[in-house]
């Protein structure tokens, strides 16, 4: 690797060198300054937020964040959103690796049409789905409690997982098998020991996905949903303009509290987070 | 042999299961049923009344449903062409390695793993009109004319939303770099040789090579661009007057009027529209490509 795509010498090098920055530049601020904005305003007195807005604050107000902890009741909030998201990723995670198994190392009637049916589903707009959802969940008498939303992102998810693991499964060598069947290893036995175990980076791979998904999901909270209870975080966020009326930096702190569950696992795991959620776009 | 034949299919069956069921209950059934109400007059509990395509034409004659659709139709824009031309020239950038180009990435795709709705507050932060960033720094460098209710005004309500989102690059812009990294090297010193330029480089290798990518990336950000909800519907509702309504919004209202039948006729719209606009990719930009991989 002499040559790395360089691009030096010339005045159009020049100019193209500056606009580059210039665009960088730009996409930086524009990503990070609000952020930063956001989490020094958490900090100030709301005088501060309104007669000083870009100066540090004079005293870091930390008690903002005791504010927003208890007005907005972010501890039941971040309760609610670790059990429906674990929980649904989880199922997620057991059905549709049972299904792309099935899929990818079995032969039977009707399966590519089963399989084709079932990655479609990544077509469907499900903002589209929202009178059916609303009925579904009250006929099953779930409306109104976590299992709402569990059943419904486990379901929402399942063409796009169903799509990365049988993509994964599909590249493993049959060969894998064909010992363990000479052992006399049945059906449960290579679905358990032989492929489950190698499919990990796939499963972490679409695990991340659905996590992050059941995470975000803001549209079917709201839907399906409704005590203060069962709220997920995301839901609860809509409800800080009203719990906090005019003290802005508690719920600016509140804000920042929201977010920094997924930004911590980001900065952690950034490689795999990234793959993970690009790689519902990108084969396998 | 047979009896472990048989043994199979019965495991065969039950690894299925699951994912059928929900599968029917909750894509099927979905689908018939938003089909099938959308030629009702229906309120969920009334007797529903048959009323065949009346929703449709009344639809396609109603101000605010032909506004939710002409916004659809500037995000599909917006995000389609906007925002994966921004995309593809950051990742073109990127991909050259400039100095710090791993940072970043990684700051460039951070907004992606925080909530919409959070970037949302965060945004109706900056845009409000007392308190707001924006004005604030408008007005401290002598711009105080320039000021606005950022999202309370017709012109400037459906600009700011979109702004807000068009200019979050992160997600396509790590695709599209992934696969312009996968390009070898070797051909662009080859072309450096024959004395092509860095736009040449660019424009007569790399852009052919990312095309299918691209596609995607346009088919997934078009897509997104019609299910749009999140951010309308934190910042302004809809509102000014429905300047900024789109048809997940409209949707929303309507089911929450127990309107079951206008409901499903928007949803209706909603899953057509997003068929055709596949078909059109397809038969158009993605021809030769096998764009929009998930389909497969």
């Amino acid at each position: 690797m002499s040559i790395v795509r360089t691009n030096d010498q010339g005045k159009a090098q020049v100019l193209g060198n500056i606009a580059k920055w210039i665009v960088l530049i730009f996409f930086f601020t524009f990503t990070f300054i609000p952020l930063l904005w956001l989490l020094i305003s958490s900090f100030k007195t709301n005088l501060e937020l309104q007669l000083k807005p870009f100066a540090m604050p004079k005293i870091w107000q930390f008690t903002n964040y005791a504010n927003a902890v208890k007005i907005s009741g972010l501890p039941r909030l971040f309760l609610n959103s670790i059990m429906i998201s674990t929980v649904s990723t989880g199922l997620t995670m057991i059905v549709t690796s049972m299904a792309g198994f099935v899929f990818s190392r079995e032969r039977f009637p009707f399966r590519q049409g089963l399989l084709n049916l079932i990655l479609a589903g990544v077509l469907v707009p499900i903002i589209a789905l929202m009178a059916p959802y609303f009925r579904l969940t009250n006929a099953l008498g779930i409306y109104d409690s976590i299992w709402a939303l569990i059943f419904t992102y486990t379901a929402i998810n399942i063409p796009i997982s169903t799509f990365l693991l049988y993509g994964f499964m599909r590249t493993l060598p049959r060969e894998l098998e064909e010992a363990a069947i000479m052992d006399g290893t049945g059906f449960v036995g290579r679905y358990w020991r032989i492929i489950l175990p190698l499919t990990k980076p796939g499963m972490v791979t679409a695990g991340t996905f659905v996590f992050l998904f059941s995470w975000n999901e803001f549209i079917y909270a709201m839907l399906l949903t409704s005590r203060p209870a069962v709220r997920t975080l995301q839901l609860g966020i809509r409800f800080f303009t009203s719990q906090f009326f005019t003290d802005y930096t508690s719920m600016f702190a509140a804000i920042v509290l929201t977010m920094l569950p997924t930004i911590i696992i980001y900065i952690v795991l950034h490689e795999q987070i990234i793959k993970g959620m690009t790689s519902g776009a990108l084969k396998g | 042999m047979n009896v472990k034949s048989r043994k199979n299919a019965f495991w065969i069956a039950l690894f299925l299961t699951p994912v059928l069921i929900l599968f029917f209950f909750y894509f099927v059934y979905p689908l018939g049923f938003i089909f099938f109400t959308s030629t009702l007059k229906w309120n969920g509990v009334s007797t529903p009344e048959f009323v065949g395509l009346q929703h449709f034409i009344s639809n396609f004659q109603n101000k605010t449903f032909l506004l939710s659709i002409k916004n659809n139709f500037i995000w599909l824009f917006a995000n389609g062409f906007v925002q994966i031309g921004l995309a593809a020239i950051v990742a073109l950038i990127l991909a050259r390695r400039p100095r710090g180009w791993k940072f970043l990435r990684t700051v460039y795709f951070l907004p992606n793993v925080i909530s919409q709705v959070a970037i949302a507050m965060m945004w109706a932060a900056l845009y409000n009109a007392e308190y707001g960033a924006i004005n604030q720094l408008l007005v401290s460098i002598g711009l105080e004319n320039l000021t606005h209710n950022w999202l309370g005004e017709y012109a400037t309500a459906l600009p700011a939303i979109i702004v807000q989102q068009v200019f979050y690059i992160g997600y396509f812009m790590i695709i599209i770099l992934a696969s312009v990294m996968t390009i070898p090297d070797s051909l662009y010193e080859a072309a450096e040789i024959d004395g092509a330029n860095v736009w040449q480089q660019e424009w007569h290798i790399t852009l052919p090579m990312i095309k299918e990518i691209l596609v995607t990336a346009m088919t997934l950000a078009m897509a997104y661009g019609l299910r749009h909800f999140e951010a309308t519907f934190l910042l302004t509702n809809g509102g000014p007057a429905n300047r900024t309504s789109v048809l997940g919004i409209l949707l929303y209202k309507k089911l929450s009027a127990l309107k079951y039948g206008q409901a499903s006729s928007i949803s209706t719209t909603l899953v057509i529209l997003g068929l055709i606009m596949i078909v059109v990719i397809r038969s158009t930009i993605g021809r030769k490509s096998s764009a929009s991989d998930l389909t497969q």
